[in-house]
């Protein structure tokens, strides 16, 4: 990936918006839909930590958006603020009281607080870990897109794709055709891959991005599986793992693009489901999804970089030891798969397996400074300008091990790495795992 | 009645009434409200609770690459927590006072020592104060109740410091305005922030098993 | 003794037919001159005043007392000369020290009375009881009736003693007998407050001896006692103090801290919230005050002393009310908490419902 990114983003970005579909509700219903949504979501551990907040302001430090602007209204617990609002007068044991002087909200409020809860997060949850309270704040800032997009405040770069995945099952226009046409391709180059088995133990979850464009991620990830002699398939009806609900908060839409998945696992009998290379999917599938379906999930769900742990525990996978001579190489921890999902450790385990020696940054697994894009951020023009400045913060971590080499793995957090590199001439290799293991895989 | 008599009768129970129904409210209608049930599978099948116990204590220290710049906040603030709570506890009459309550007190510290650090408390409160009114990021949060709550907090301080030196008017005087800031304070606490002090814990406890059932250390 | 002396004859007379030695008297003037803290160039006014002071009239009227006041002004060992003074003063009534008994003690009381209509000085210990008159009467008289009768041609009124002052112990908790001060019933006379349980004897000899040096009360401080005696706690002249700042406290009697001397601030001490002189003069000609026995101060010169909450409760202890009533204040918060939690999930069940 080089400078054509910049142009892909841009094309994507346009596809988003044209795919938006126009609110038809009244302001009020709007807000009460807001209103709605913030009551359905809240709970009683959120309730302490709305009870918690002593303003301190510590929370600030932790966010890169604050910390690359010094703009204060970034600060992480201010951007919850209409949440905190609602709180106080609608759920707070002492609302009566509290309604004497919290002003009500209002459809105003939202759209002021829109850029501050998605342009100006990434949902990296850095300052969940910071704040001496102990307040999930990046959890309540969840919470306030969720009443956001219920009311049809999301931006349209998110929303669009929202809809789309909702009423088509595509996402930028790429859906079962575009992997079926990806798959031939694949075939042509001697792979084999089954499409569309009716049984497997693995379900393969690609990602629309990694049929745009020249990324190399889906072969890799085929090839990988097949070393493994797992058996695997991979769904043309459901096989995105991305899933623009988790981005946008639009909860409903969310809930049912994820049982998309789950009914896919289900008849196919698989007993785990491996995502290659998203980084909001994991969350929103091994976190969330059983929650949203109401049911525990009968089948395992892991990132890639755990399936390639597993499997190289297991000796099922067997890479080479090559680190590609004379390279300092650094690890960037995405953000919902480190800190957000638990998979820190195993692409360290896959890494040294290949004979890689990590320099860790300074603030790295669960501490570790986000690429800036993430949240979907990288989606929206008007957040490229706090991307920026948050994506200085991220190559100063880099630079200061002396990297020349820095591994990930997660497809947005390499988009924006890449997009970042392009912009600052940053001279520097980034580099996939599975991409990586794909190249070192032993015979 | 004089003001002292007041203080030390009435008053008293009066506060300590509005303290106690305040809290139990407070704490109660928070936790119980609507509990969401994780129906995900907590990594390696390990039960939580051990991740929210840690997390209580390990939140207090947070991680030095997330602290650079905020040191002087973090430790000032400790540190006028630790002299609060030593000058409450740990000052002869404070301890008379308790033992008059519970049945049983405990060894105190020399008036001297005890001075020093209820100055030392209250140098550093006025501190953060003028931080808080001049730092950008607070200037953004800042609501009536982080001013009052100050005031609240430091006036017992201020005033049992003018009664222990007869400063300022005539001891008794100064005693029951002594006690009636801290009667103020004991209403001001449930409805406010100040409330803190109970509900850190247990937001500190499910942040700390919501990370650790994913696997991230508390 | 009383009642029988010429009244045209002065002080310094009476004082020089006693066997007092000029010296004897002007230390005695320099002594009470001191004691008022007036400056040393007073003394030889002080002397003059006093050696021409006319002996004035005095009612002594007794009400619900026990008598300890005139024991404290009265027991001495040996004669004091603020015994002679007090001797020398004309003290046309006093139940327990005059001859008289009977309608012959109330008629020379009314003949006194009506003879220096307007000058008398009148002393008054013991409480007034106004919600039964019954309950302390003489001769038939309520304590009430006698007070405003003796008051109207009086020059002055001095409370002596905490009953007449503020109430006392009969004004205690539930204060059975209506009992109130002097000052609660008589507006528009100047009363000069000497409290104590009892007062110290050179306190009233000093209030006496400004009366008639100067025709006029003593500066008073808020609860109308003499500054001069009243003006600083016991607290600020409490020879123990060094250990209160340090914080060295006797933690039960007889302890190893009381044998040492350490603050009583722990048993009860309430000198710091007493006014009196008890630390600086001290009693029986200076021997000794509570604080030095090792008992702590009552804080027997404060109105309502009875009912501070317990005479070995600290000052910092408070009353904190039943248990009982803490136990029913958190329930109250359960209650309303539970109420409010349940309100909420009701709102957020509905909220729920109505998101697809």
């Amino acid at each position: 990936m080089n400078a054509t990114t910049v142009e892909t983003l841009e094309t994507l970005r346009k596809k988003a918006r044209d795919a938006a579909e126009p609110s038809q509700l009244s302001d009020e219903e709007r807000l009460q839909r807001a209103k709605d949504a913030f009551l359905a979501n809240l709970d009683s551990e959120m309730a302490t930590h709305l009870e918690s907040c002593i303003h301190c302001g510590m929370c600030a430090e932790a966010c890169h958006y604050q910390t690359g602007t010094q703009d204060p209204r970034y600060t992480p617990i201010h951007k919850v603020e209409p949440l905190k609002r609602f709180y106080r007068r609608e759920v707070d044991p002492l609302r009566w009281l509290r309604r004497l002087w919290t002003p009500k909200l209002t459809l105003e409020d939202l759209e002021a607080w829109k850029p501050l809860v998605y342009d100006g997060c990434s949902q990296c949850g850095r300052c969940s870990i910071l704040c001496p309270m102990g307040i999930h704040i990046q959890q309540l800032i969840y919470v306030t897109r969720t009443g956001m997009a219920a009311a049809g405040l999301a931006p349209e770069e998110l929303q669009g794709p929202t809809d789309e995945q909702l009423r088509d099952n595509t996402l930028f226009g790429a859906g079962s055709e575009q992997l079926k046409e990806k798959v031939e391709e694949l075939r042509s180059k001697g792979y084999d891959i089954p499409l569309d088995k009716d049984k497997a133990d693995v379900l393969v979850l690609s990602t629309s991005h990694d049929l745009i464009g020249d990324s190399g991620t889906l072969e890799a990830t085929v090839k990988v599986l097949n070393h493994t002699g797992v058996d695997w398939t991979i769904r043309s009806d459901a096989f995105e793992s991305s899933n623009y609900g988790f981005l946008s908060g639009d909860k409903a839409a969310k809930k049912k693009i994820s049982e998309r998945i789950i009914n896919a696992a289900i008849d196919v009998g698989a007993e785990r489901v491996i995502i290659s290379e998203c980084g909001h999917a994991y969350p929103t599938l091994r976190w969330e999804a059983a929650n949203l379906h109401q049911k525990a999930l009968p089948f395992e769900v892991q990132s890639i970089s755990e399936f390639l742990a597993a499997e190289l525990e297991a000796g099922r996978l067997k890479v080479t030891k090559d680190a590609g001579g004379n390279r300092t190489w650094a690890y960037h921890d995405s953000c919902k798969m480190g800190r957000l999902g638990g998979a820190i450790e195993e692409p360290r385990a896959v890494l040294r397996a290949m004979g890689v020696e990590i320099k860790e940054m300074e603030s790295h697994g669960r501490t570790n400074l986000c690429c800036g894009g993430g949240g979907g951020v990288i989606m929206m023009p008007s957040a490229q300008e706090l991307r920026r400045k948050a994506f200085t913060l991220k190559r100063e971590d880099v630079d200061n091990t002396g990297a020349t080499d820095v591994a990930v793995s997660c497809g947005g957090c390499r988009t924006t790495l890449e997009t970042g590199k392009a912009e600052t001439n940053w001279n520097i290799n980034i580099h996939s795992l599975v991409e990586m293991v794909a190249d070192r895989l032993a015979n | 009645m004089t003001l002292l008599d007041f203080a030390r009768g009435p008053g008293f129970q009066i506060a300590l009434v509005i303290l106690l129904v305040g809290i139990v409210w407070r704490i109660l209608g928070a936790v119980a409200i609507r509990f969401s049930k994780d129906l995900t599978k907590p990594r390696g099948g390990k039960q939580s609770i051990r991740g929210g116990l840690k997390a209580v204590l390990t939140y207090s220290a947070p991680p030095h690459e997330l602290e650079k710049n905020i040191k002087f906040q973090h430790y000032t603030g400790y540190a006028w927590h630790i002299g609060l709570f030593v000058v409450i506890f740990l000052f002869g009459p404070h301890v008379f006072f308790f033992e008059n309550i519970l049945g049983f007190g405990w060894p105190h510290l020399p008036n001297a020592v005890i001075m020093v650090i209820g100055i030392v408390t209250m140098g550093i409160l006025v501190t953060l104060l003028i931080r808080r009114m001049i730092h950008p990021v607070l200037k953004v949060l800042n609501n009536a109740d982080d001013y009052i709550s100050w005031t609240v907090t430091f006036l017992p301080l201020l005033t049992g410091t003018l009664a222990f030196y007869h400063l300022g008017a005539r001891y008794e005087t100064l005693l029951a305005l002594h006690i009636l800031s801290v009667e103020l304070l004991m209403i001001y606490i449930p409805f406010s922030k100040l409330m803190h002090m109970f509900m850190v814990w247990p937001s500190r406890y499910r942040t700390g098993t919501d990370f650790s059932r994913r696997g991230v250390e508390a | 003794m009383l009642g029988n002396m010429p009244e045209k004859q002065t002080l310094g007379e009476v004082l020089e037919q006693q066997g007092v030695s000029r010296r004897g008297f002007m230390k005695f003037c320099a002594t009470i001159t001191s004691m008022m803290a007036l400056p040393p160039s007073m003394v030889s006014a002080v002397a003059q005043s006093l050696e021409s002071a006319k002996r004035p009239s005095v009612i002594w009227l007794p009400f619900q007392e026990c008598t300890g006041c005139t024991e404290s002004f009265t027991r001495s060992h040996s004669p004091t000369i603020e015994g002679l003074i007090f001797d020398s003063i004309s003290l046309d009534y006093h139940h327990t020290l005059q001859a008289a008994a009977g309608h012959a003690a109330e008629d020379a009381k009314h003949q006194a009375m009506e003879a220096n209509k307007g000058e008398y000085l009148l002393l008054v210990d013991g409480s007034i009881p106004i919600g039964n008159p019954g309950y302390s009467c003489i001769a038939g008289m309520s304590n009430e009736d006698q007070l405003m009768e003796a008051a109207e041609g009086a020059a002055a009124i001095v409370s002596i003693g905490t009953c007449a002052a503020y109430g006392g112990i009969p004004k205690a908790n539930p204060n059975p007998t209506g009992a109130v001060a002097v000052r609660d019933l008589i507006k528009d006379k100047p009363i000069i407050n000497v409290p104590g349980c009892p007062p110290i004897p050179m306190v009233i000899t000093g209030v006496l001896t400004h009366f008639l040096t100067f025709g006029s009360l003593p500066e008073l401080d808020h609860e109308g006692r003499p500054v001069a005696f009243f003006g600083q706690t016991i607290h600020d002249r409490c020879y123990r103090r060094t250990f209160y700042d340090r914080g060295l406290f006797a933690e039960s009697f007889d302890d190893e801290g009381a044998k040492k001397g350490w603050c009583l601030y722990k048993l009860g001490c309430k000198a710091p919230t007493t006014y009196n002189a008890c630390a600086t003069v001290k009693w029986n000609q200076g021997t000794s005050f509570p604080i030095e026995s090792g008992h702590p101060c009552l804080g027997c010169s404060e109105p309502d002393f009875w009912d501070k909450g317990g005479f070995y409760e600290p000052l910092s202890a408070t009353a904190f009310g039943p248990t009982s009533a803490l136990l029913a204040a958190g329930a109250a918060g359960a209650a309303l908490g539970a109420a409010s939690a349940y309100a909420a999930r009701r709102k957020q069940k509905k909220a729920q419902e109505s998101q697809t």
